[in-house]
C-alpha cells in the first residue's frame, strides 16, 4: 500500500473519529446553508453566486482549523519524532497529510450540496456552472490547505497556526477586493490582484476553465507543500 | 555495525556532544548510562538520523543515516524517550499503521503481539491504556519489520518496578538476536541487561568498557565517569 495513502487514512479516521473533525465541518456546512438561506427568497433568483462569493471567506476558517494540529500537535506530542523515525521520507509524510486533510475537506464540502440541489428544485440552476465554480472551491481549498500546513508546521502550538493562516488568507483574499485601495496605487493594485486567489477563482465563477488559473493554484499550492517539507526536514 | 566518529552537536551556542566517537558491533547490548541532560537522547537521535551531527560521520552497516535514511530507518527500531504514541487510534490500528509504514508484510506480528503481552488490549484506544501497557505498545511497534538493531530511549521511565522488571526481560528476550542499545540513567537496567556500558557526561564520553560484574562496581564506575 503506498505510504502516502497510508498517512492520508489516517488523516482521515482521525477527522471521522474526532469532534474536532466532525464538529468543524457540521459548523461549516450548517454556516454555509444558512448564508445562503437566510436570503433566498429575499433574492427572488435561482443564482448560486452569492453561495460562491461568500465561499471563501467561511473557507478562510474552516481550512486552518482543520488544517492547524496536522504538524502542531505531532510537535508538541512528541509524535513527529516516531514519525521521522520510521522508514518513510518527509515529501510522503507531508504528501500524506495534506492529501488526507484535502479529502476530509471535500467531504464536508459535499455537505453543501444541499444548496445547488434545494435551489435546483425551486428553478433552475445550470449544472455547468455549478461543476465549474464547485471545481473552483477545490482548488481554492487546495491552496488554503497548502498555506495552512507550511505555518501548522512552523510552530507546536495549534492557536499560533490558525491564528497565523487565517491572517495571511484574509490578506490574500482583501488584496483582491479594494481593502488596499486606500493606501495604493491603481496600477500596482491590479498587478497585485493577478496573483491573488480570488482572481483566479472568479474565472472559475464565470464558468470558465482557465489553465492560467489551474497553472497558478496547482504551483502555488505546489511551492507551500514544497517549503513545508523543507522545513520538516531542517528539524536538524 | 553502527560507527560513530567524532561526532559534536551544537544547538544555537551551546556543546550538547563533543567529540563522541563510538563503535557497536553486531549482537552487542550496549548499557549507555549518563545524567539527565548528558546528551544520551541527542545521540540516539543523531543514530536514526532524527537529527544531523554538527560535525563528525555516523555509519550503520556502511550507510549514513541522513543520505540513506529510509535504508538504515529499516534496519533500525526505534523507541524514543517518553514514547510517544497515537493515543486517538486504537492499538490493532497503531500496529497496523507501523506495519504498512515499513512495508512488512505482518508476518511476525502475531509473535511480536504474544511476546509484548498486548493480545488483550488490542482493541482498546492507546489513550485507555494504563502506562505499561502503552510502553508495551510502543515496544510491540518497534519490533515490526524485524530490525536487526533496536535503541531504546530510557524505556522504563515512570513505570512501577514491577513493569520495570517486565519490559528489562522483554529487552533481554530481544537482544539474544539483536543488536540492543538501551540508554538510561537507571544503573539497575545495566546491570541487568547490557553486556557493555558506554558513560556519557555533559556530552563526552568518559569510560567504553566492559560491564562490571557487580552492582556495586558499576555504581561506582557511574560515580566515577560523572565526577
Amino acid at each position: 500500500m503506498s505510504k502516502i495513502w497510508v498517512l492520508a487514512r489516517k488523516e482521515i479516521n482521525f477527522y471521522l473519529n474526532n469532534p474536532l473533525g466532525y464538529i468543524v465541518a457540521a459548523i461549516f456546512a450548517v454556516f454555509s446553508n444558512f448564508l445562503f438561506m437566510k436570503d433566498i427568497f429575499l433574492r427572488g433568483n435561482t443564482s448560486l453566486r452569492p453561495f460562491f462569493d461568500f465561499i471563501p471567506w467561511v473557507l478562510m476558517i474552516f481550512i486552518p482549523a482543520l488544517a492547524m494540529r496536522i504538524f502542531s500537535e505531532e510537535k508538541r506530542t512528541q509524535t513527529i519524532e516516531l514519525l521521522l523515525s520510521l522508514p518513510i521520507e518527509e515529501k510522503r509524510i507531508v504528501m500524506g497529510k495534506y492529501f488526507g486533510t484535502f479529502v476530509y475537506s471535500l467531504i464536508a464540502l459535499a455537505l453543501t450540496l444541499s444548496i445547488p440541489i434545494t435551489v435546483n428544485y425551486l428553478g433552475r440552476v445550470s449544472l455547468a456552472e455549478v461543476i465549474v465554480s464547485y471545481f473552483g472551491v477545490i482548488c481554492l481549498i487546495g491552496l488554503f490547505l497548502a498555506i495552512s500546513i507550511w505555518f501548522s508546521s512552523m510552530t507546536k502550538n495549534q492557536i499560533v497556526a490558525f491564528l497565523a493562516s487565517i491572517l495571511v488568507l484574509f490578506l490574500t483574499i482583501a488584496a483582491s477586493g479594494d481593502f488596499f485601495a486606500p493606501i495604493l496605487p491603481r496600477a500596482l493594485l491590479e498587478i497585485i490582484n493577478i496573483f491573488t486567489p480570488l482572481y483566479h477563482y472568479n474565472t472559475f465563477l464565470k464558468g470558465i476553465i482557465d489553465l492560467r488559473s489551474l497553472i497558478y493554484f496547482f504551483s502555488v499550492s505546489l511551492f507551500f507543500i514544497y517549503i513545508t517539507v523543507v522545513n520538516l526536514k531542517d528539524r536538524q | 555495525m553502527i560507527v560513530l566518529d567524532k561526532i559534536s552537536k551544537k544547538f544555537k551556542n551551546k556543546t550538547v556532544l563533543s567529540d563522541i566517537s563510538l563503535k557497536i558491533g553486531e549482537g552487542e547490548i550496549i548499557g549507555f548510562l549518563g545524567p539527565n541532560g548528558a546528551g544520551k537522547t541527542t545521540t540516539m537521535r543523531i543514530i536514526v538520523g532524527y537529527l544531523k551531527p554538527s560535525s563528525g560521520t555516523v555509519e550503520i552497516n556502511e550507510q549514513d543515516p541522513i543520505k540513506h535514511r529510509l535504508s538504515v530507518l529499516n534496519q533500525i527500531g526505534y523507541l524514543p524517550e517518553n514514547n510517544p504514541l497515537y493515543y486517538d487510534m486504537k492499538v490493532d490500528e497503531y500496529l497496523q499503521f507501523v506495519v504498512d509504514i515499513k512495508n512488512s508484510t505482518g508476518d511476525f506480528l502475531k509473535s511480536i503481539i504474544e511476546e509484548t503481552g498486548i493480545n488483550d488490549v488490542l482493541s482498546s484506544k492507546i489513550e485507555e491504556l494504563s502506562r505499561g501497557y502503552k510502553q508495551r505498545v510502543g515496544l510491540a511497534a518497534t519490533l515490526i519489520g524485524n530490525p536487526k538493531i533496536i535503541i531504546f530511549d530510557e524505556p522504563t521511565s515512570g513505570l512501577d518496578p514491577l513493569e520495570q522488571e517486565k519490559i528489562r526481560d522483554l529487552i533481554k528476550k530481544l537482544g539474544k538476536r539483536r543488536t540492543v542499545i538501551l540508554s538510561t540513567h537507571m544503573l539497575s537496567e545495566v546491570a541487568d541487561v547490557a553486556t557493555r556500558v558506554v558513560v556519557i557526561n555533559k556530552g563526552k564520553i568518559t569510560y567504553d568498557g566492559p560491564k562490571p560484574k557487580t552492582d556495586a562496581g558499576i555504581e561506582a564506575l557511574f560515580k566515577k565517569a560523572t565526577s
